[in-house]
């Protein structure tokens, strides 16, 4: 399992960096552009997958209780952090796009 | 389990110790300087970001500072000591914490586009009110030194548990560190830097967590059948003494921590209006396998029937312990230092923006209005240095880690119904809204000294809450929050 989670964490690392790259790049273009910024507040709420993270981690730590094998859920989870935050720069549209 | 598998490792000399916090000081100063030089022109972009922070470092900036040397240290001791129930306690509630922020952010950054800091609001909420103001500027500088020093601590605790440095040497050392680079860039050197951290956190905790189970003979089925054995409630989260000890404390703590932080609202009011809500949902939910994964060190701890005393009596250095004595390579150990060293150094740099911000607005800007664009700027930077030079004095003073964070979390929950009350309930007043912080302070502060965490803390919300309800019930008038958008931009961005 350590060889596994060493491996995915490098091509994790390589995926967030790249979105790094990207989401510094935007933020450049923006910054010379001096276009002005929309102020609209989307209507969303997400109280149905705020909910439904909480109950997940909850899930998870209890799981790590009945099964040996959940106590790597956390170091896996891990590593959807750092690729979620990667797909949050390619996730973002530029202004005015 | 056979503890004597635990011992110290040679090669972690003060020299390395010193070598990771400068190293990583300096790589944090090389970004920022780039990133003052592309992005920072005045005092608008240093504490706003010029209202353009995107997705992507909206969302990695917000686990950042929400990833407090607590979520990485204390994850492990909370399992430590009380088990999977306080690995749950400690984490529902935190990332819970995060996401609660998406109504009011909605709410606020809608209503009143052009504002910089939570205190602005109240200024506006409540007639201008000057009592009203400076509570919750007071209480916003107090939350943001107790930040800044909390988190010193931690690289203490670390530095000297790992490297044997001196613990008051380590925090002068981090402080410089941190604040070398925060003094350029402002908030956009807090984004991008919080952000690398979250990658500097995340995939070297994975990578560290993992080896520890693979040194140990018979890994994580080992670990568990060992911590089943010493007491079975250890793999359960229905520990109701858990709970009553410092999970319910925790919680509405937590919730004070986000709604009543100026970290997080410096955040709402600096990143994209259409990406606010989804930042918030976002981190609020990646956040969750951080302390997940470093709790699991916490097993590790209880299978191997480790005392307090072998790592110095406080169970905060249990994960610093096992990471650097179990036999792990040089290199992962000093990973696990980057992990800590990262969740402190970003959590600080974005605690010393917060405090930039309610420099600028909150004091500059409301008392000498006349004050000009480059004084302020001026001004702005070197109150970034004032917070870390205060907060390290205090740290030297020596004060308890566990004590101060609880001390610091009951008195941010006295604030924290009134503050969600002045955003949500339109017949929220003045009168209720100060009453209720002063009551909460005065009659719940020495409930929580004399009956305990858990009823002083029901009791402050309780008292904050009620006051405002009565008040607001007798007062009868209704605020138009929709108002607001008439409030123009304080520190607007001059022409060019």
């Amino acid at each position: 399992m350590y060889m596994i989670i060493t491996i995915i964490g490098i091509l994790v690392t390589l995926f967030f960096l790249a979105g790094f790259w990207r989401g510094l790049q935007n933020a450049i273009a923006e910054y010379r552009s001096a276009a002005p910024e929309p102020t609209d507040v989307p209507d969303y709420g997400y109280g149905g997958l705020a909910a439904a993270s909480v109950i997940a981690s909850a899930v998870i730590i209890a799981g790590a209780g009945f099964s040996p094998s959940m106590i790597y859920a956390g170091p896996l989870l891990a590593l959807v952090t750092a690729a979620g935050c990667g797909l949050a720069f390619f996730a973002e549209r530029k202004s005015g796009a | 389990m056979d503890k004597s598998i635990f011992a110290a490792m040679p090669s972690l000399t003060p020299t390395l110790g010193y070598a990771s916090m400068i190293g990583l000081g300096l790589f944090s100063l090389a970004l920022s300087y780039a990133v003052k030089t592309l992005l920072v022109r005045n005092t608008h972009d240093f504490i706003i970001a010029d209202r353009r922070v995107g997705f992507g470092f909206g969302v990695g900036s917000v686990i950042a500072v929400w990833t407090w040397a607590m979520a990485v240290m204390m994850s492990s001791a909370m399992t430590y000591q009380w088990g999977l129930s306080g690995l749950f306690w400690f984490v529902v509630p935190n990332g819970f914490a995060v996401m609660a922020m998406i109504p009011f952010a909605r709410i606020l950054r809608k209503n009143m586009p052009e504002g910089y800091t939570i205190s602005e609001f109240i200024e506006y909420r409540f007639g201008r009110s000057k009592v009203a103001t400076a509570i919750v500027t007071v209480t916003m500088i107090f939350g943001i030194i107790l930040e800044i020093l909390i988190n010193l601590k931690g690289t203490s605790v670390v530095v000297s548990t790992v490297f044997g440095i001196d613990w008051k040497v380590a925090t002068v050392v981090g402080i410089i560190c941190v604040l070398v680079y925060s003094y350029f860039g402002g908030l956009w050197t807090s984004v991008m830097t919080g952000t690398l951290n979250t990658l500097m956190i995340t995939v070297p905790a994975a990578i560290v967590v993992a080896a520890v189970y693979a040194q140990i003979p018979g890994g994580s089925e080992a670990v568990f059948n060992a911590a089943g054995a010493a007491d079975a409630r250890n793999l359960s989260v229905l520990r109701p003494d858990a709970a009553a000890g410092f999970g319910i404390t925790l919680a509405f703590g937590l919730l004070a921590a986000t709604v009543s932080d100026q970290t997080f609202w410096q955040k709402v009011w600096a990143i994209k209006s259409r990406d606010v809500g989804r930042v918030f949902l976002w981190s609020g939910a990646l956040f969750y396998p951080i302390p997940i994964c470093l709790g699991m060190l916490g097993l590790v701890g209880i299978a191997y029937g480790l005392k307090p005393a072998d790592f110095g009596g406080d169970i905060v250095a249990v994960g610093p312990y096992i990471v650097s004595h179990i036999g792990l390579g040089l290199t992962l150990v000093l990973l696990y230092v980057l992990v800590i060293l990262a969740a402190c150094y970003s959590t600080i740099d974005g605690a010393s923006a917060a405090l930039s911000s309610v420099v600028a607005v909150d004091i500059v800007k409301r008392y000498f209005p006349q004050t000009s664009e480059s004084s302020l700027f001026v001004i702005t930077k070197l109150s970034v240095l004032l917070g870390g030079i205060v907060a390290t004095l205090i740290v030297l003073s020596g004060l308890d880690f566990t004590t101060l964070v609880l001390t610091t979390y009951a008195l941010k929950t006295s604030i924290l119904l009134p503050l969600v009350l002045s955003i949500l309930w339109p017949k929220t007043n003045m009168v209720g809204f100060v009453g209720g912080i002063a009551l909460a302070i005065a009659v719940g502060m020495p409930i929580y000294a004399t009956a305990g965490e858990l009823i002083g803390t029901l009791s402050i919300v309780a008292i904050s809450g009620l006051t405002v309800l009565i008040a607001g019930l007798i007062g009868g008038k209704d605020f138009d929050l929709g108002g607001l958008r008439r409030v123009t931009d304080e520190v607007s961005a001059p022409a060019e």
